[in-house]
């Protein structure tokens, strides 16, 4: 795969998306469900399954998808990202369904790929715990082999719609090491609560396990570098919402600097409002270059970790700054409560944090590439 | 029998992408020049010899159509003769006639002067440098006030240009010069090939903040230049400005990610041999130059694959040079800073860290966004030209 080639297919795919959310999913919408009780519209839930196969778009056939690629997957994103759409989707299909997929586990992908190729199982992905740690040798729940299963016990926090996910991925450590189980969101010793959160669009979950039962998924015993490819899957999925929606505020910033009028002229002749907007596009489109290289080598072990935590670092905060730049032209009306500007910064911010901050990505890449190796 | 002018040249269809890379490599390696000789004389002579090598053979110009001695290459090819060219490390085109004047004149030229002038320029028989910019006319090129006046069939030529590299070896000296009233602007604007070597042409080296003399100045003092050396329509130069073969440039665009990979390398390996990757607040830095420069290589991946798939560079390869050029001035005072007071020490002292050349570096690149177009003038054209924003109501009118 070589990166930077958009097929005639990507550009449909783009567009029917684009087309489906433009249409029930504006920002009035968009509105109306981040207040509501289940978070999400199940009707475009439902049209995005149904009509457009995005479920199932970068699963394997056998187990009901299309056999896509993280790359169609990250046109979907970058969609998704633009529209700011709340939806179970990134913790269904580009987490849980993802991570399946990968763990090469046959007995799992057969049980619950199917539901989540066609859009009738929801699903998360529970990593992180109290200490806010995003590595997997951090991990502190308990996974004690019971019988022919497991039951595990400890908190995981900042797991998306982890208070809602009817099917939970859950990072626990067994006595060989860290390693991936499934649990039944309804499961007794189940007890979940929805944190309240800056991204007002994207809900996260505590989930506090007491003896709940578990089947292992994936590679028994240490599962460490598994973990890491887990993590790797997550962030390459984010890394494309983070352009989706910093091309939104660079094109929500254009367009306001274009109309608006002081001084007799369009605020967007002045140098001023240029310049920010220049480095706004200079750093969605480095952002682009690094979230569409690293789902390009997603599939190729020996680039796929220091191409993802390059996407990573550098499509965080390049979100982070295209929607403080948004905000800022926008002036007072961007201020507003009634403006989106503070929802994608809220986003953005948020989104900064998941899976690990852009340092940590730094940090990682250092010890990738040898920067902080021997003399 | 093939005659040894065209031995480089082969219809593309004749060979593979593969099997053209493996001719070009092995003609670049069997043909190398050797190393770079330090006396200027000798390095003079040992680029214009290979220049003319590389012309006689057929190997050079790329993007240049063939009746002028140019390779005619899709741009396909074009991206694997410049790879191959950078990774041979060769010398490249002397002064900036090749890249920048000789894309005018084959789309603009007469043909008496394509053909008296194109294939000294690409064979190195003759140095071209530009001269456009002036001291009161630098980011406002429009502004400029060296005059052309008719006198006959010729022009006499007086003022000063600016900031102009390798005029001290040029023979022929592209120009912008006022032909229209001085209020004309850009419609009064024509395109002059001058000779350097005519009398009234003085060229002096200008002395730049690094200490040494990478560009010089020119003073035309009633310099007759013939009308027959004017490109274009008398008073109708300014649309010749930007003139390139296709996308010939962003053929390129991986080679300087490659430069500064190898340089980034080997300020990583400066670090760890200093013992300063202990700390986690350089290493952070480093990682961050880590990033920026694969993302430098990403981008050239995709400005390259934009072009195959739809013929048009895309919006990423607009910010290219921005953010290259932030790259490496950040990189260099980085460099500095890492090697805290030995990093100020100057390139001839004998305890200058790598014969200081991260310092001259740190001075050297605040040309960065200052040379062929300041940073805050790109971003105005990428805001204007990429993202639509509407021109400053203050500037004349359709200045640009």
């Amino acid at each position: 795969m070589v990166t930077g080639f958009v097929t005639p297919e990507h550009d449909q795919l783009r567009a029917a998306v684009r087309e489906l959310l433009a249409d029930r999913s504006p920002s009035a919408a968009v509105r109306r469900w981040m207040e509501s009780g289940t978070g999400y519209d199940p009707e475009v839930w439902r049209l995005m399954s149904e009509q457009l196969g995005l479920h199932g778009l970068a699963l394997p056939e056998r187990y009901g998808g299309a056999g896509g690629s993280l790359v169609e997957l990250g046109i979907v994103l970058e969609e998704l990202g633009r529209a700011l759409l709340p939806s179970p989707f990134f913790a269904t299909v580009a987490l849980a369904g993802q991570v399946l997929a990968a763990s090469g586990d046959e007995a799992a992908c057969e049980r619950w790929l199917p539901g989540i190729a066609d859009g009738s199982l929801t699903a998360t992905l529970a990593l992180a715990e109290e200490g806010g740690s995003w590595r997997p040798e951090d991990v502190a729940t308990k996974a004690i082999s019971v019988g022919d299963g497991w039951k595990l016990s400890g908190t995981k926090m900042f797991v998306i719609d982890g208070h809602s996910a009817e099917l939970l991925l859950v990072v626990a450590r067994s006595e060989a090491g860290p390693g991936l189980f499934a649990v039944d969101g309804e499961a007794p010793g189940v007890y979940r609560t929805r944190l309240d959160t800056l991204d007002l669009t994207r809900r996260l979950g505590r989930i506090e396990l007491v003896d709940v039962p578990a089947v292992r998924v994936g590679p028994d015993g240490d599962a460490t570098a598994f973990l890491h490819e887990v993590l790797d899957l997550a962030l390459v999925a984010l890394a494309a919402e983070q352009v989706g929606g910093a091309q939104t505020c660079l094109d929500a910033a254009v367009g306001h600097a274009k109309v608006r009028v002081q001084f007799d002229r369009p605020i967007g002749s002045f140098q001023a409002i240029k310049h920010k907007c220049a480095d706004m596009l200079l750093r969605v489109e480095a952002a682009r270059s690094a979230a569409r290289h690293a789902a390009a080598v997603a599939e190729e072990p020996a680039e796929r970790s220091a191409a993802t935590v390059v996407a990573a670092a550098y499509c965080a905060e390049a979100f982070t700054f295209a929607a403080k730049e948004n905000l800022q032209i926008h002036g007072g009306i961007g201020y507003t409560w009634e403006h989106d500007a503070h929802l994608f910064l809220r986003r953005a911010k948020s989104s900064e944090h998941l899976f690990g901050a852009p340092a940590a990505h730094r940090t990682r890449l250092a010890e990738l590439t040898g920067i902080g190796g021997p003399r | 029998m093939t005659s040894v002018a065209t031995a480089g040249r082969r219809d593309e269809a004749a060979e593979t992408d593969d099997e053209f890379r493996a001719r070009l490599r092995a003609f670049l390696t069997d043909r190398h020049p050797g190393r770079r000789p330090r006396d200027p004389d000798e390095r003079l002579a040992w680029q214009k010899g290979w220049l003319a090598t590389l012309f006689d053979a057929g190997y050079a110009g790329p993007s240049w159509p063939r009746e002028y001695g140019g390779m005619a290459l899709s741009f396909a090819r074009q991206v694997i003769y410049q790879e191959e060219y950078a990774r041979a490390r060769l010398p490249r085109p002397l002064g900036t006639g090749v890249e920048i004047a000789g894309p005018t004149l084959i789309r603009y030229g007469t043909t008496e002067q394509k053909d008296r002038f194109l294939r000294p320029l690409l064979r190195g028989d003759a140095i071209w440098a530009q001269g456009y910019s002036e001291p009161d006319a630098g980011s406002d090129l429009q502004a400029l006030r060296t005059t052309a006046s008719r006198d006959g069939e010729e022009y006499l030529v007086n003022g000063q240009k600016v900031w102009n590299s390798a005029a001290d070896l040029a023979d022929v000296i592209f120009t912008l010069v006022r032909t229209g009233t001085p209020e004309s602007r850009q419609h009064g604007i024509s395109y002059l090939l001058i000779d350097a070597h005519a009398p009234g042409v003085v060229v002096r080296p200008l002395r730049d903040l690094t200490g040494e003399a990478h560009f010089c100045e020119i003073f035309f003092t009633d310099v007759r230049v013939p009308v027959a050396d004017r490109i274009g329509a008398e008073d109708d130069g300014w649309p010749l400005v930007r003139t390139s073969l296709g996308h010939e440039r962003a053929a390129g665009a991986m080679n300087q990610a490659a430069v500064y990979r190898r340089v980034l390398d080997e300020l990583i390996a400066l670090a760890r041999d200093r013992g300063a990757t202990t700390d986690p607040l350089v290493r952070d830095r480093l990682a961050d130059f880590e990033i920026r420069v694969r993302i430098m290589r990403y981008t050239g991946m995709r400005t390259i694959a934009d072009i195959l798939a739809t013929g048009e560079p895309g919006a990423s390869s607009s910010t290219s040079r921005l953010f290259i050029a932030t790259f490496e001035q950040d990189l260099h005072e980085f460099a500095v800073d890492l090697l805290g007071p030995y990093g100020v020490l100057g390139r001839h002292d004998a305890q200058a860290v790598q014969q200081g050349r991260w310092v001259w570096g740190f001075l050297r690149t605040r040309a960065s966004t200052i040379g062929a177009g300041t940073a805050e003038i790109q971003r105005n054209t990428i805001a204007e030209q990429v993202l639509g924003l509407p021109r400053d109501p203050a500037l004349p009118k359709d200045s640009r």
